[in-house]
């Protein structure tokens, strides 16, 4: 029993130490060997590499959640699809597939909706 | 092992409402014509139907994945009470002042109904949990569903913050579902806030479902450990937890709804308090206490249906649920006047309707379960508590009824146009039912206790080692 528990307490030890090893390389390697040196570029806000343009602080459009909900859904529809595409074409049953092609055929439906319902127009 | 077919196959009422749902959204999409909304409806039923249509002639036992689900004859009974009062709810939307978006409506109506029929066979954590999620989730959006009235936005976001607040912890989850003291605080608000027909719907069919899975959490959950809650012999457990729970609730609810001036509050208020008597079943911890429980809570809910079908019909003409909005409804509308007369009376709890023969079982099933050390009934302390604050809630209740029927109109008798055929039809069809229930109460009792002794007896033989 004792045994378990002192894996646990071994596994959880490593679990710390793996990360903060690595973090305290990094802040080691900074004091020792990089100087700080501030500039203008260095100090500029990241954004996708490119320059940025204007303030970060702007107001966005609360359309913008219905194109993020009708992503979100086929980016899941992704996930489920790849295992149904990988097992699909070695072996698979008719009720399995009867499964998938339900599942696709709502996430069909939802897109029909949102269109219809107009959320695709930007307005 | 189930095959995916044989699950289909089990699953199939639920998939009747899923199917009907996804329906009603694709013909909610064609332009609207004066017969649009009558024909999602006349759909929504139509599949509802199915759905107890299958339920009722599919008359079998079955264990999935060691209680992922269970069907027997009480899950059966009650998906089918949940499924019916669902459908009036929807006949209720059709009717209320839910006018764009009305296909979306009832289809989160069938969705949260299919939550509840989930939650109802389930008899495994994670799939309770995730029925109250699938119950829950559509239920807040129905509540904020009227998106330009601000109060309606700030029930949907009271009931959404408690209930996954709630949902995290097992006991208050339930009781948040139920609406019992101490976790009652966002049922005023919701049902006031809420379009008249979620309001509905959160008080009858998501309450029976909840008072199923409450019971068959503590029972079967937490055979041992229940403790006593008799009043010279309190020992720690869940029961004395609950008759806490249950007397608060009578005392909170039945006080606070003498001070309202809001018809859907005072309903709110008294659900409050409605919930506390049924968890005086529950105390009873016996088949008797599970039936009185169960015909209560299905009596409950049809009467509150019918009360908030009335309040939703008086909402949409005179503009609001107050309860100077009711006076001179007997001149106006007597046959609705008639049936909100039943529906308080009954839950007053006044014979010869069914809410007496509810409260009559409900506490003689709690007084006669456990005796305390010298022999006296255990219970009695709660009883006494419980009947005190029934003769206090008695006043709330008909001051309702004397806006309806004394208080002389301030406006000049409109000629208001009579109510929506399907919505009053509804309404006068739920007062002689609970009517016909006070009068013969075995109509739905020999039924439950059929049902819950074709339970038992198919876990035992579930039980049994092949």
């Amino acid at each position: 029993m004792s045994h378990d528990y002192l894996l646990l307490t071994l596994f959880l030890a490593i679990a710390l130490i793996f990360p903060v090893i690595p973090l305290v390389m990094a802040w080691a390697w900074a004091r020792l060997f990089s100087p700080a040196k501030p500039g203008h570029d260095k100090q500029a806000i990241y954004e996708c590499g490119l320059e940025s343009k204007g303030p970060a602080h702007i107001q966005f459009r609360a359309q913008y959640y219905l194109y993020a909900l009708v992503f979100l859904v086929f980016d899941v529809e992704t996930v489920f699809l790849l295992p149904f595409a990988a097992m699909g074409f070695v072996k698979i049953s008719p009720a399995s597939f009867l499964a998938i092609l339900v599942f696709l055929f709502l996430l069909l439906e939802g897109l029909v909706w949102a269109w219809a319902k107009g959320i695709l127009e930007w307005k | 092992m189930n095959t995916a077919f044989q699950l289909f196959k089990y699953l199939t009422p639920e998939s009747f409402l899923a199917e009907t749902a996804f329906f009603v959204l694709i013909a909610g999409l064609f332009k609207s014509t004066a017969s649009r909304r009558t024909m999602l409806l006349s759909l929504t039923l139509l599949g509802g139907l199915a759905s107890i249509a299958w339920i009722a002639l599919h008359p079998e036992n079955i264990v999935i994945c060691h209680g992922m689900a269970v069907i027997d004859p009480l899950t059966r009974f009650i998906k089918i009470a949940i499924v019916g009062l669902s459908l009036i709810a929807c006949v209720y939307a059709a009717a209320s002042n839910v006018r764009e978006h009305l296909a979306e409506y009832l289809a989160l109506i069938l969705f949260s109904t299919i939550g509840m029929m989930l939650l109802v066979s389930a008899e495994d954590l994670l799939m309770i949990f995730i029925g109250l999620e699938m119950t829950s989730i559509p239920l807040y959006l129905l509540t904020g569903y009227l998106k330009r009235s601000a109060a309606s936005a700030e029930a949907a976001l009271k009931y959404f913050l408690f209930g996954s607040v709630a949902a995290a912890l097992a006991l208050a989850g339930f009781g948040f579902k139920v609406a019992a003291v101490p976790f009652h605080l966002w049922a005023p608000d919701v049902y006031e806030g809420a379009p008249t027909p979620s309001a509905a719907l959160i008080a009858s069919g998501s309450k029976v479902a909840g008072f199923l899975i409450l019971a068959k959490f503590l029972t079967l959950g937490f055979a041992t450990g229940t403790g006593s809650a008799v009043w010279d012999g309190l020992q720690p457990g869940w029961l004395p937890l609950l008759a806490v729970i249950a007397a608060a609730s009578v005392v909170v609810g039945n006080l606070a709804a003498l001070s309202q001036s809001n018809v859907k509050r005072i309903l709110a208020y008294s659900a409050i308090a409605q919930s506390g008597y049924m968890l005086l079943g529950l105390l009873a911890t016996g088949v008797n206490g599970l039936t009185a429980v169960l015909f209560y809570v299905i009596v409950y809910a049809l009467t509150t249906l019918g009360a908030f079908g009335v309040v939703g019909i008086v909402e949409q003409r005179r503009g609001g649920a107050q309860l100077h909005h009711f006076e001179g409804l007997h001149r106006s509308a007597p046959g609705l006047a008639l049936c909100m007369g039943v529906f308080m009376i009954s839950l007053a709890g006044i014979p010869p309707l069914a809410g007496f023969f509810g409260k009559f079982y409900l506490f003689t099933g709690a007084l006669g379960s456990v005796s305390s050390q010298n022999g006296n009934l255990g219970l009695l302390w709660i009883l006494i508590v419980a009947v005190v604050f029934n003769a206090v809630s008695l006043y709330y209740y008909l001051i309702v009824l004397k806006h309806i029927f004394v208080v002389p109109s301030t406006e000049a008798a409109t000629s208001a146009p009579q109510p929506r055929s399907a919505a009053g039809f509804c309404i006068g069809l739920l007062a002689v039912a609970i009517l016909v229930l006070g009068l013969y109460p075995p109509l739905l009792l020999s039924p439950l206790q059929r049902a819950i002794h074709g339970a038992t007896e198919a876990a035992k033989v579930a039980a049994q080692p092949l």
